[in-house]
């Protein structure tokens, strides 16, 4: 192979990696604000497949990816209002919670999925080269010649790191989850705050889900969300809470992915199960990493983190 | 107007409604989840409740779902009572089945079978307490989510045997699904009731229930497992080494797990594949929070899951209603039992608008 063969090669596994890392990015970006407002949605893994699953079906019976996209989204917030209800206003224990919907979903889709395992979609997102920036060596064709969906995040991103960190919206949410009961003293409304920010997480979640079986893998199978749930919860800590951060992250991710994926179709040596469980490793040696660095910087979790507000009548 | 406030006393008798509550809701739900794809649920109940009691090998089989059920909600107990959040029963179980493998296929073959599988016990107690010990340390020394961790690790778990099954661990002699070479005699757990799978781990999981409750009420290491869990800063002024007791709690509880893959392999398959149903660690921990963390009433709800498993296997395979609908349920009884533990410590009280 000659060294344009090579550029190609690699061009081609970075806009995989692009694509793949949206599929992750959206629940990050939405966990980041669920866990800033002192709820932890660990049910990412079911919202996901269940959305995944949904955001299928709707677009294969209408031949139409974008309906199944919104219908996905709509029933990732539909899922984490349960979540809400338990969590916030039941005070239920958020890690079980969690736990169960991530259960109820890998249930749910096996039993709804099983007569649509391994159908295709025969009309699934299609790229749109952005004209001018498309057309940038390498960068425009890694990064502007995708699917509406990855520009998207691309906007998404910056405008919720401005929400976060300049606006009253993005103090309020941040009072919530750092500190209750003074929050709700400033006449912050924390019940609404939290319901708020959960269904949006779990909104997002769903946007991952269905972009994933729009988009970046535009087939059903059983558990196709491998486990993408969860890493984005904990490149929610790699991200120490701040959306942009969160890019890096999932763009990692979405690279690990697509290279492990790369490999096998090109036959290397390397057990392709070996290779699958780079991800995984590697998300773990993060999260160590994060951890203890967090830990030197004194940088914390939001401290109302996984406990319930109970609002004492006076 | 409505007014919630916090109880002071837990009321015992909802401590028993609840579950039961749950139970009912969790079936009503997954007969909606039925009737919406036009299946029967009667029909689908009734042929879950024949293929778990319907005849003395059902009735059997239902045993052998219950066994590994049982050391894996016992084991979870162990962790939660600590409050430590070990999600990672199904990477452990398959280390425990990884481990005692390993000497059933490639250890010496000419040991009694008394040696042999209390080798084999020990390995699969020492794989789970391994693969345990990893988020144990992670968490106590730095701090590391054990949800994320242990989670991560059933991933890696589940690649390590696909790559064993894969690779050299398959027997050759098989061709398409990976499995491998059959335990001698001497590296299978006797069977205590003939003709049936059910093996002398069921007898490990009673034993466990009873070890475990023992250690958890009337110990000291018991005692302080429970002040830890309560408040691990508290039990640090009171002098307990939370660090020491927490690993070896993490650990113990993911040994029984690891016992659990022993059993299912060594007891119930007498080989080694992918397909060795390491979901039952997710079921676990319903089990466990179902049963109030208490060890030996998980051996009932256990039991009730494993008829469910066991039937909802059977329908599969005559009705083609998807497995799934075991868990379907199951999550939906979960889901209920959580909301409801708000009227365990919380009342709800209707009473006239007072004056400002």
């Amino acid at each position: 192979m000659n060294t344009s063969n090579y550029q190609l090669i690699i061009i081609t596994l970075l806009s995989v990696a692009v694509r793949s890392g949206t599929v992750i990015l959206f629940p990050t970006i939405g966990e980041i604000f669920t866990e800033r407002s002192g709820v932890l949605n660990l049910g990412l893994e079911g919202i996901m497949l269940i959305s995944a699953f949904v955001a299928f079906i709707v677009a294969f019976y209408s031949n139409n990816p974008y309906i199944g996209f919104l219908i996905g989204i709509l029933t990732g917030g539909i899922i984490s209002l349960l979540h809400s209800y338990i969590c916030i206003t039941l005070y239920g224990n958020q890690v079980v919670s969690g736990l169960a919907i991530s259960i109820f979903g890998s249930g749910f889709t096996n039993f709804y999925g099983s007569n649509f395992a391994n159908l295709k979609l025969d009309n699934p997102l299609k790229s749109f080269p952005i004209p001018y920036l498309s057309k940038i060596p390498i960068i425009g064709q890694i990064f502007f010649n995708q699917d509406i969906i990855v520009y998207f995040s691309y906007i998404l991103v910056p405008v919720m790191w401005f929400l976060l960190y300049k606006t009253k919206i993005g103090i309020n949410l941040r009072a919530v989850g750092e500190n209750a009961i003074a929050a709700n003293a400033m006449g912050v409304d924390v019940y609404k705050t939290r319901y708020l920010w959960t269904i949006f997480g779990g909104l997002l979640a769903g946007a991952g889900g269905s972009y994933l079986t729009v988009g970046y893998a535009p087939f059903w199978m059983d558990g196709i969300t491998a486990g993408r749930g969860w890493i984005a919860v904990a490149l929610v800590i790699f991200s120490m809470w701040n959306p942009l951060i969160s890019i890096i992250g999932a763009y990692l991710f979405g690279s690990l992915d697509a290279l492990q994926f790369q490999l096998q179709v090109m036959g290397t040596k390397i057990a392709p199960s070996f290779l699958a469980m780079i991800p995984y490793l590697t998300t773990l040696i993060i999260i160590i990493i994060t951890t203890v660095v967090l830990r030197v910087k004194r940088i914390g979790v939001p401290k109302e983190l996984g406990k319930p507000f109970f609002k004492e009548e006076k | 107007m409505i007014k919630v406030i916090k109880r002071e006393k837990i009321p015992q008798k909802l401590l028993i409604i609840i579950p039961i509550i749950s139970i009912l809701v969790g079936l009503i739900i997954g007969a909606i989840a039925m009737i919406i794809v036009k299946i029967n649920p009667l029909i689908v109940y009734k042929a879950i409740i024949l293929g778990a009691f319907g005849s003395w090998y059902a009735f059997t089989e239902t045993l052998v779902f219950t066994t590994p059920l049982i050391l894996l909600s016992v084991g979870l107990i162990m962790a939660y009572k600590i409050s430590f959040w070990n999600i990672g029963a199904f990477g452990q179980y398959i280390l425990g089945a990884i481990f005692s493998s390993y000497f059933a296929l490639f250890g010496p073959q000419n040991l009694s079978r008394l040696i042999t599988l209390t080798i084999m016990v020990l390995l699969g107690l020492l794989g789970g307490a391994f693969w345990a010990a990893i988020p144990a340390f992670l968490k106590t020394y730095w701090d590391v989510n054990e949800v994320l961790s242990t989670l991560l690790l059933n991933y890696i778990a589940l690649n390590i045997l696909r790559y064993l099954m894969y690779g050299t661990w398959k027997d050759p002699s098989h061709i398409g699904f990976p499995l491998s070479r059959r335990f001698e005699v001497n590296a299978q757990l006797p069977r205590i009731i003939p003709n049936s799978r059910v093996n002398l781990g069921l007898l490990f999981g009673i034993i466990a229930a009873l070890l475990i409750w023992f250690i958890l009420k009337k110990t000291k290491f018991g005692y302080r497992i429970s002040v830890i869990g309560g408040n691990p800063i508290a039990a640090k002024y009171a002098g307990i080494n939370v660090i020491n007791d927490t690993i070896i709690c993490i650990m113990i509880s993911g040994a029984l797990s690891g016992l659990a893959g022993m059993v299912q392999v060594s007891g119930v398959l007498h080989l080694l594949q992918i397909e060795i149903n390491p979901y039952y660690g997710y079921t676990a921990i319903i089990i466990a929070w179902l049963a109030n963390l208490n060890p030996i009433v998980s051996i009932f709800v256990s039991y009730f899951f494993g008829a469910m498993i066991s039937g909802a296997y059977l329908i599969q395979l005559t009705m083609k209603v998807p497995i799934g609908i075991s868990s379907l349920i199951q999550s939906s009884i979960f889901f209920v039992l959580i909301g409801s533990r708000f009227l365990i410590n919380y009342k709800v009280v209707f009473e006239k608008r007072s004056k400002k």
